[in-house]
């Protein structure tokens, strides 16, 4: 790396230490949505984002409403 | 403050410098010659004594973790960072995230705006306006404000122009302690959305973390009526204490007056259009609920993003750096094809040379960013005018801003704030001035309150339409690609941001921020143009009725409080001398990236 004029000491840690380590799994990638619990492909939701207990008695009580899972 | 006598040739001028200026972040120095006979300001120069290099150390490091960086360049407008780092970042990964997600990030930085221009206009810039200081520098002036009835006193309930300035005293005035209390509100608004404040933990390229429930929304917007009532009565309240001085005191206008040369790049997404391609910026940008736009001598010289983005230039000239002429070259054409220039951001390479200042040599760790006209072959010292005003300036102009509660007329904006807590209905109409002044600074700060506050009720309308039909999902997933580029462009509280990423091997080669102030605070550049401060101050008339021996420079700091200084974003470690860093790192997943 070019330093300009400054002197600077030998660094103790690679500059792109933080930097990703390849082959690890990253959260964002591509299909991770599809696997989450309660996230639904079309883009709603339903409890079992939430909950793991007793989700599917969480729904709506009315079909015409959306489904609206606790935070 | 300290004075100096100076050698003059025909007018005998004084030596003073105000550094640091108190009351904003950072080392913001100002230096002056002042005709005392003449009560002039005859020559101004800015500086700053603060090197940072976020540029330096951005590279190398995964681009996905860009925003939680560059949000710490900032304490005040952390989540202004983020946002724009979102938006380079979703435009290289080529993603837009849910229409929630946009809804909800709308709503944070709205949020924001509100915060900060609350905080900064009734705590800060109006200390410089309050009766305490007014009585201190102008007596007469206080005098006359005594027996000045306020024509809003009706909505605001201040009788007089004196009552008002005594309501901004600090700590003890009544609007000071009010707007203390409404900038917790607005916080308390913001992290509702970004999760935290002023570093948003929710914010994440693709979406958002926030749990979408009608809760939240319903949270922001019980708040949010509360602050409407603040809104209604502080801009009657601005307008008597600023129309006040314009009659009181002949000339004041051309206090911090300068060539109208004004920057917005634009700020609120619209997901309906926005898709973060390039190729489509000009599109997109132009559907911003704050318009972007260059605006030369009161005329929008243009509004699409990606002439801004292929005009930009840093210069140096007085800056404390070496040039990167014989540097690598990472992007030659955008990916419209457009040739990218070698001072462009994407090009940049930051090399600084610290070295000892001088005011006839380089004087400064702020560059000199610039917009190449190509009409006039000028490189245009663009200010923002503190943010509100360019801001408003550009969408009235453009006239594209069509909203319920929010219309642009081509030479106005038009503002409805609906009934709140305490008051009725009220529309509210920012004009375009005909100065870029530092009263019109400052006046349209208070106005840009109120269209933060009304396009937030819209885009909660819209985040509620979203929430009702069941289409919770506020985040997307995407692949971090090998090589790409981006740019995100955006507008920070006091004015125009943007971040340019170059990405190679999926790590960051190239990131540079370039947020307001180093637009507004830059020395003279190497064509000798001075920045947008040293600008406004030199030449200007000196309206404080104190001589040499107790004078405060009043007039010159509010010019340059006008602009909402804050330094920490303008010069990209500043380490005191033989101060030792120790360095603490926990690996994770062993040290094997490379």
């Amino acid at each position: 790396m070019k330093k300009g004029p400054i002197t600077v000491g030998t660094p103790d840690v690679d500059v792109e230490l933080p930097s990703h380590v390849s082959g690890v799994l990253q959260g964002n990638d591509v299909g991770h949505y599809g696997k989450m619990k309660g996230h639904l492909a079309d883009g709603t939701s339903t409890a079992a984002r939430s909950t793991g207990i007793g989700a599917d008695k969480h729904g709506p009580i009315d079909p015409r409403m959306p489904n609206l899972s606790p935070a | 403050m300290t004075t100096a006598a100076a050698p003059g040739k025909e007018r005998k001028l004084v030596d003073m410098h105000w550094d640091p200026i108190t009351r904003i972040i950072g080392n913001l120095g100002i230096y002056t010659k002042i005709d005392f006979e003449n009560r002039e300001v005859a020559e101004c120069q800015s500086t700053s004594s603060m090197f940072r290099g976020y540029s330096v150390f951005m590279k190398g490091k995964d681009p996905r973790d860009a925003h939680f960086i560059t949000s710490r360049i900032c304490g005040i407008c952390g989540d202004n960072h983020a946002t724009c780092s979102i938006y380079a970042q979703q435009m290289a990964y080529g993603i837009k995230p849910p229409p929630l997600a946009e809804w909800i990030i709308n709503l944070g930085e709205a949020a924001e705006y509100m915060f900060d221009h609350t905080l900064f206009q009734d705590n800060l810039v109006m200390v410089d306006w309050c009766e305490q200081m007014v009585k201190e520098t102008n007596p007469a002036v206080l005098a006359k404000a005594e027996t000045t009835a306020a024509p809003h006193s009706d909505i605001h309930g201040f009788k007089t122009i004196a009552d008002i300035m005594r309501a901004f005293n600090p700590f003890t005035g009544s609007m000071y302690k009010e707007a203390l209390h409404i900038s917790r509100v607005t916080r308390e608004m913001f992290c509702l959305m970004e999760g935290r404040h002023v570093h948003p933990s929710t914010l994440y390229p693709g979406g958002v973390g926030t749990v979408a429930t009608p809760q939240v929304f319903t949270d922001y917007l019980v708040r949010l009526m509360h602050v409407l009532d603040f809104v209604k009565k502080v801009i009657p309240l601005n307008d008597d204490l600023f129309d006040f001085w314009v009659d009181a005191v002949p000339g004041y206008e051309e206090v911090g007056n300068r060539r109208i040369l004004l920057g917005c790049w634009g700020s609120f997404q619209d997901p309906n259009y926005c898709d973060y391609d390039y190729k489509t910026m000009d599109a997109w940008g132009k559907k911003m609920f704050v318009t972007p736009g260059i605006i030369v001598d009161g005329k929008i010289v243009t509004n699409n993003l990606v002439d801004i983005n292929v005009g930009m230039r840093i210069l140096l000239g007085s800056s404390f750096y070496d040039g990167w002429e014989n540097e690598q070259n990472f992007v030659n054409a955008d990916p419209l094809g457009n040739p990218i220039h070698k001072s462009h951001p994407w090009n940049q390479t930051t090399l600084p040379h610290p070295q000892k200042r001088d005011f006839n040599g380089n004087y400064s760790w702020v560059m000199s960013p610039r917009w190449y006209d190509k009409r006039s072959d000028d490189h245009l010292a663009l200010d923002t005018g503190g943010g509100p005003l360019a801001r408003l300036w550009s969408t009235a102009l453009s006239g594209l801003v069509d909203l319920p509660n929010i219309k642009a007329t081509g030479s106005s904006v038009k503002i409805n704030l609906p009934k709140s807590v305490q008051l009725p209905e009220m529309e509210f109409e920012w004009k375009i001035p005909t100065r870029s002044n530092t009263i019109e600074r400052d006046r349209a700060r208070i106005y840009f309150i109120a269209y933060s506050a009304a396009a937030a009720i819209y885009f909660l309308e819209q985040a509620m339409k979203e929430v009702r039909a069941g289409r919770t999902k506020v985040f997307n997933d995407f692949k971090v690609p090998e090589e790409a580029i981006g740019c995100g462009f955006h507008e920070a509280v006091r004015g125009v941001l943007s971040h340019h990423m170059v990405i190679k091997n999926g790590k960051i080669a190239n990131y540079h921020p370039y947020p307001p102030t180093p637009w507004n605070a830059s020395p003279r550049d190497s064509f000798g143009t001075p920045g947008p401060y040293e600008d406004a101050v030199n030449g200007m008339k000196i309206f404080e009725e104190n001589n040499q021996d107790n004078f405060k420079g009043i007039d010159i700091m509010r010019t340059v409080r006008s602009f909402d200084p804050c330094l920490p974003c303008g010069v990209h470690m500043y380490l005191g001398n033989g101060k030792t860093i120790k360095t603490v790192h926990s690996p994770i997943f062993a040290g094997s990236a490379k």
